[in-house]
């Protein structure tokens, strides 16, 4: 079969099911607000749970240092989260005019960037509300060593469930589908 | 150009340039959306830098690259290669046949061959893919090596 029939079969395919470019238009429309909403949504959500903090430190005059620390700590977890989610914001929309050789490299970066992310900012974010939470609820519950042992105990109890049940099993997960993109667009790379 | 006018002219070419690389009906048509979702949403900030229809292309063509994230298995449908078809069949019969065949080429290969049948110029798929034109001439050469091979495994000459 010669270039010229096979085009012709090519172009046989039907395309007048896609649709229209009004139909299109209002589609990215709805699109674009969804999905925009959504991320806008969690930033402002750690946007006013951090300030819901900081009002706190300043309307409630703590007297142990214990929890101006964990006052502090909590707060660095919260901004930690906004500049993440603001940063992806940015993002979200951007399309670079790549190549496809170029596309694939810019994809395993942006892989391993989120590999990163996974074992080192949310690593350090938890941490931070971790140990801050920790340290906060101390002066709350000191007073009366029966709290504080049921505060601490359910405290350490849902840490542990978060820091090695909930996140060990996320992050393998995720990691296992980023490794496997990295694998496969290094693969398709070696084929330029 | 305006978006309305971009969308009716290059969408049944990105359309069956993203079912040439997916071989899957449904998640051609949504590939195709994305690309102009893209396209609606980057272009005001297209520099000219390459023409449009490079422009628009490279972002299809990357969408599909881009659908390895999802893990799906590019639908190939099995050839009777011992059985050579000798009865006359219908276009829509040779353009799934067709489908199944570029769907067992490499990656990069079903994007070369899809901008080729939608009478790409080999410089301008040169500069969708990233590689120089000499390669690309190398390439397509292979590609329809290849498929002259399963077009006669089938009976088709």
């Amino acid at each position: 079969m010669e270039l010229n029939d096979l085009k012709k079969v090519w172009l046989s395919a039907d395309t007048g099911s896609l649709p229209g470019a009004a139909d299109m238009v209002r589609m990215i429309r709805k699109y674009r607000s969804s999905n925009l909403a959504k991320k806008i949504a969690m930033t402002i959500i750690a946007a006013v749970l951090t300030a819901l903090m900081v009002f706190v430190v300043f309307s409630y005059k703590s007297v142990m240092l214990t929890t101006r620390i964990g006052e502090a700590l909590i707060i660095m977890a919260g901004l930690l989260l906004i500049i993440s989610n603001a940063r992806s914001l940015g993002r979200l929309h951007r399309v670079k005019d790549h190549t496809n050789k170029e596309f694939l490299s810019y994809l395993m970066q942006v892989q391993r960037n989120r590999l990163k992310y996974y074992k080192t900012t949310q690593v350090a974010g938890l941490l931070l509300a971790s140990s801050g939470l920790l340290l906060y609820i101390y002066e709350a519950v000191s007073a009366n060593l029966l709290l504080l042992c049921v505060a601490y105990v359910a405290l350490a109890a849902w840490l542990y469930v978060n820091w090695f049940v909930i996140r060990p099993r996320a992050y393998r997960r995720q990691a296992m589908k980023l490794q496997a993109t990295i694998d496969k667009a290094s693969s398709i790379s070696k084929q330029l | 150009m305006g978006f309305e006018e971009l969308y009716i002219l290059y969408s049944p070419q990105v359309f069956r340039v993203c079912m040439g690389y997916i071989n899957d009906y449904e998640h051609a048509r949504d590939l195709t959306q994305e690309t102009f979702i893209a396209v609606w949403q980057n272009l005001p900030s297209f520099q000219n830098r390459s023409k449009i229809s490079t422009w628009i292309f490279r972002i299809a063509t990357n969408n599909c690259l881009r659908a390895i994230e999802r893990a799906g298995r590019i639908k190939t449908t099995e050839l009777p290669y011992d059985v050579p078809t000798v009865q006359e069949e219908s276009i829509e019969e040779k353009l799934v046949f067709l489908y199944s065949c570029i769907a067992e080429l490499e990656e990069t290969e079903r994007i070369i061959i899809s901008l080729l049948l939608e009478d790409l110029p080999q410089a301008e798929i040169a500069a969708i893919v990233g590689l120089g034109e000499g390669n690309v001439r190398v390439k397509i050469h292979r590609i329809k090596e290849k498929l002259a091979i399963k077009f006669k495994a089938h009976g088709i000459e």
